[in-house]
Order: structure tokens, then sequence, then C-alpha cells
């Protein structure tokens, strides 16, 4: 896997409130209760009804990759190369961004199955870590 | 047609580059908006209001620029909707001749970029994509490995709409870059975002364009008896939260933009002779054409390689040279488009002219906001 990868997150709070729950690691979303649809981050109106009452959703952990890309440039304090890629969680029809871990960039492909994993994502000005998200390679792929 | 046209009674850039760190935004914007005034033949002293569309030009730099030009003490606003700030500051404009408020109004885009952007834009710090590492050639990287396994399209397809924008903008003095490239440069250039490389994304740039937008009122106090091309209407949408697992390239923002410029205009997508789009990235120019429904879904690359939208094909798209060769300053972009339909439309563009031009649409797309189709996308439409 890439070095500069940083750990799994243990312990700490998520990066924002309501994004994701710590144990066990889910993303919280919310669910329309009149035609199901399934959106996140969370939202207070359902996006594609428009009508319904919606109720937090937690959703699930196994995704596939619906596309991808290696970025080799980002603005200063970016460290590149990394893989981030829309990530499609085929249970809750959730499409969302995030980068992908343990696979090589010339190694992902579309359609790789992934799972959901938290990383850190900074420390709080308290020194609290904050807990974010990112997926991993299900199967172990040569880096 | 719901409001007034707003005639274009004068336009003017300076040219798109990267300018010394001591040329102010202000001296960029002041270099354009004189180009403009002296091409409608207007003093000051018949401007009624500005309107300035920019985005890392600070607090207030409608009003800096105000206080250098001579328009201190008139109306001023300030613009940001991201890329399509120039685009929003003319539509502004467009609404308040048409509500009355003004005959004459100058609308400046404007950006100094190269001295406070590196690496490339994202979105605000707040966003969630932007905590996932989100820069927005990787939107449009994976965008283009999106398009290429649905649509059967190929890389050097995708690679054409570089080399046909470098091509087309030898003819424009504007422009940040010149020199045609050939698709083994654009294929061979440093990776930015797989499969994206460097000749797929627009430049940082520095850059001012501006346009002076009359009533009937307003060209009789400028003495104008010639009407020349007019504003029909600027469509504005916003990008909408999206859910399931539909097409990444459905570029339902866009077709609503159309959808927009149709309504307002009265104009047809059948009676567009040409389109300024903005093809910040290569992929970009495809996939928003065909969310237009200009180009036919799915066909775009190769309407790109086979030379349909190239000076001289069915449907000229960037005669300027586009974003990616005119440069991108990314207030300035949706002004500078306004200048080169001007410029097409009065039949004085020059070795980029598409001949008989009569109608022509600009379209600019502003930002990324998470979980929506985009941020913002504004829509021209102009006749001679």
């Amino acid at each position: 896997m890439p070095s500069a990868e940083s750990p799994p997150a243990t312990r700490g709070r998520p990066f924002r409130e309501g994004l994701l729950a710590l144990d066990p690691p889910r993303l919280l979303g919310s669910r329309c209760a009149g035609c199901g649809a399934t959106a996140f981050p969370a939202r207070a109106f359902c996006p594609a009804c428009r009508t319904g009452v919606v109720e937090p959703a937690e959703l699930s952990t196994s995704g596939r990759v619906h596309s991808f890309t290696v970025v080799r440039q980002a603005p200063p304090g970016t460290e590149v190369p990394y893989t981030l890629a829309w990530v499609d969680l085929p249970a809750d029809e959730v499409r969302l961004m995030a980068q992908v871990v343990g696979v090589a960039p010339e190694a992902v492909e579309l359609d790789m199955p992934v799972d959901l994993e938290l990383t850190t994502f900074g420390t709080a000005d308290d020194g609290t870590e904050l807990v974010g998200f990112r997926f991993r390679a299900t199967v172990a792929v040569a880096a | 047609m719901s409001l007034a046209p707003a005639h274009v009674a004068g336009v003017g850039m300076v040219r798109f580059g990267k300018y010394p760190a001591d040329v102010m935004l202000e001296a960029m914007a002041l270099g354009a908006a004189r180009e403009a005034l002296a091409d409608a033949g207007a003093d000051l002293a018949a401007v009624d209001g500005l309107y300035v569309g920019h985005v890392f030009g600070g607090p207030v730099a409608g009003q800096r620029i105000a206080a250098q030009l001579g328009l201190d003490g008139r109306p001023v606003s300030n613009h940001e909707n991201y890329c399509a700030s120039g685009a929003t500051a003319i539509r502004e404009a467009w609404v308040a001749l048409a509500a009355g408020l003004h005959d004459v109004a100058l609308v400046i885009g404007v950006e100094k970029m190269t001295d406070r952007v590196a690496g490339g834009v994202r979105p605000d710090p707040g966003d969630l994509d932007a905590a996932v590492g989100y820069v927005m050639a990787a939107g449009h990287a994976m965008s283009a490995r999106r398009y290429l396994a649905d649509h059967g399209a190929t890389r050097e397809q995708i690679a054409a709409v570089a080399v046909k924008n470098h091509a087309h903008s030898v003819h424009n003095p504007w422009a940040q870059y010149r020199k045609p490239i050939s698709l083994e440069q654009v294929l061979g250039a440093r990776p930015i975002a797989e499969p994206l490389g460097l000749l797929d994304c627009s430049p940082i740039s520095d850059g001012a364009a501006a346009v002076v937008l009359c009533t009937p009122a307003g060209l009789r106090r400028l003495g104008l008896g010639s009407t020349g091309p007019r504003v029909l209407g600027v469509g504005l949408v916003s990008g909408t939260v999206q859910t399931g697992l539909g097409d990444l390239n459905a570029e339902d923002v866009s077709r609503r933009a159309g959808e927009e410029a149709w309504r307002l205009s009265g104009v047809g997508p059948d009676d567009i002779d040409l389109v300024e789009m903005h093809d910040c990235f290569t992929i970009a120019e495809i996939v928003r054409m065909e969310g237009l429904g200009l180009v036919p879904h799915g066909r775009g690359a190769a309407w790109a390689a086979e030379g349909v939208t190239a000076l001289g094909g069915r449907l000229p798209v960037n005669p300027s040279g586009g974003l990616l060769s005119r440069g991108h300053p990314v207030g300035a972009t949706g002004a500078a488009q306004v200048c080169e339909l001007t410029w097409q439309l009065r039949g004085t563009a020059g070795g980029r002219q598409v001949d008989g031009a009569r109608a022509a649409l600009a379209y600019c797309k502003g930002g990324t906001v998470n979980g929506t189709d985009g941020g913002s996308v504004t829509t021209v439409v102009m006749t001679a």
C-alpha cells in the first residue's frame, strides 16, 4: 500500500458532527420515509421527492468504485499522489466521494469492491484526533 | 421574451496571461474598462452603475476599481459565483437595465490569480469534498474516466478538444497561449489527475474583460445609431442535490441552464451558430455541450475529433481558443466570452471568425458543492 498512508483511526471524535459513528464505524446519512431515497451527508429534506419526512440512517460499509483518478498535482500542503474515487454503496443507492487506499494507484479498477474505514482527518485545537473516512480495497492487491 | 435585451455598446480586454505581482488587479480592470468605454465611445459620465465579477479580489474590489477609474460615488456591486462570476455580473447588469434602474452599465470581470493561487483550485475548505482531497482537476478526471467507459470514446478524442482550441487561439490576440499543439503533446503531457494531463487543464491566469451594456435610451445617450449585438438573456441555475447511482455525466445542471437560456431569449438550440464553452478541462467541453443538448449524448468526444466543433465545422465551439488557450482568470472568463461573442457577431473576429454568425451562446460553470451536480451555471444568449 502507499507509504504515505496514515493509520486507521481508533479514537477521537468525528471531524464533522453527525457525519459518522465511531463504534462500529458507520457513515451517517438520512433516509426518506416516503420514497426511501438515501442521502449522504444527512439532509433535513429529501432531495429526491422533496416531500417526505427524513430519518437518520446508518449506511452500508460495502462499496464499489464507480470512477476514480490518481491525483498527481494538488495545492501546496497536500501530499500526492492519492487515489480519489466516486464510491457507490449499492445497498443504499448512495454515491459519495472518498479516497481509496490499500491498492496501488495503477491497480485501481472500475467496479473494484471497497470497504469503509475510518482515518484521521487532523487534530482539533484541544488535541483531540478528528476522525474522517476513506475506503480500502476489499481484496488485498499488490502495491 | 421575459425581459428586454441589453445592447452591447462596447467590449474590451487586457490580454490574459501571467502578470508580475506588482501589476495590480485594479490596473488590469482599468485597462479592460478603458478599452470597452473607448469601443463604445462612452465617457465615464455616461455610466450609471458598475458590476464587477471576481473571486479572489478581496472585499470591495469593485469599489477599489471605481475609485481609480473615476466611477466613485456610483452604485457598485461585487459578484462571486466562482468561475461564473463575470457572467453573473453581466446577468445582474442586464436585469438592472431591463428594470429601468440604469441606461448604461459597465461590467468588469477581473482576476489576479498567479500571485495567490498555486497547484490548482479547489472548493471552499468548509465543503465536505475539500476535506476528502477534492481538487477541480480530480472531478473532471473522474468524469473523463467514466465517459471513456460508458461511451466507447478514446483518450485521443478527449485530447482533440485541446488540439482544436489551441489551433483556434493562434488567431486570438487576447489569448494567453497562441501556439498550436499536437495530439502527441497532449497525450504525453505531465499527468495532473489521471487520465487528464497538463494540456487537458486550463491555466491559472491573470486578466480582465469589460462590457458596456445599454438600454435603447443608453445608446442614444452615447450617440450610437447602430444597435449592434444584443444580450437577449442570461440564464442562471445552481446544482441540485443528487441521489441514486445514475449517469455521472448526466449534466442535468447544464440541461436546465440551457432551458433557461432558450426560455429567456426566445432563441432555440437550432439557431446557435457558435458556442463559447467553459472548457476548464477538455472533458468539460464535451459533457457540457451534451448536457445543453447541442451535441448528442455520448458523441461529444467523437465530434471534437471529427472537426464538427472546429472552426469551419457544423457547430464551432470556442473559436477564441477557450479557457484552455485564452487562459482562465476565473472572474474574468464570463466577460471575456461576451467580448468574443460580440466580435463574432459584429464579424470582426479576424482569422477566427465564424462565417455568418447570427446567434451565439456563452456558458460558464462556477464552483462545486458537495453532493450536487455543480455550483453555478450561466448561459448568455446573444444575437447580431
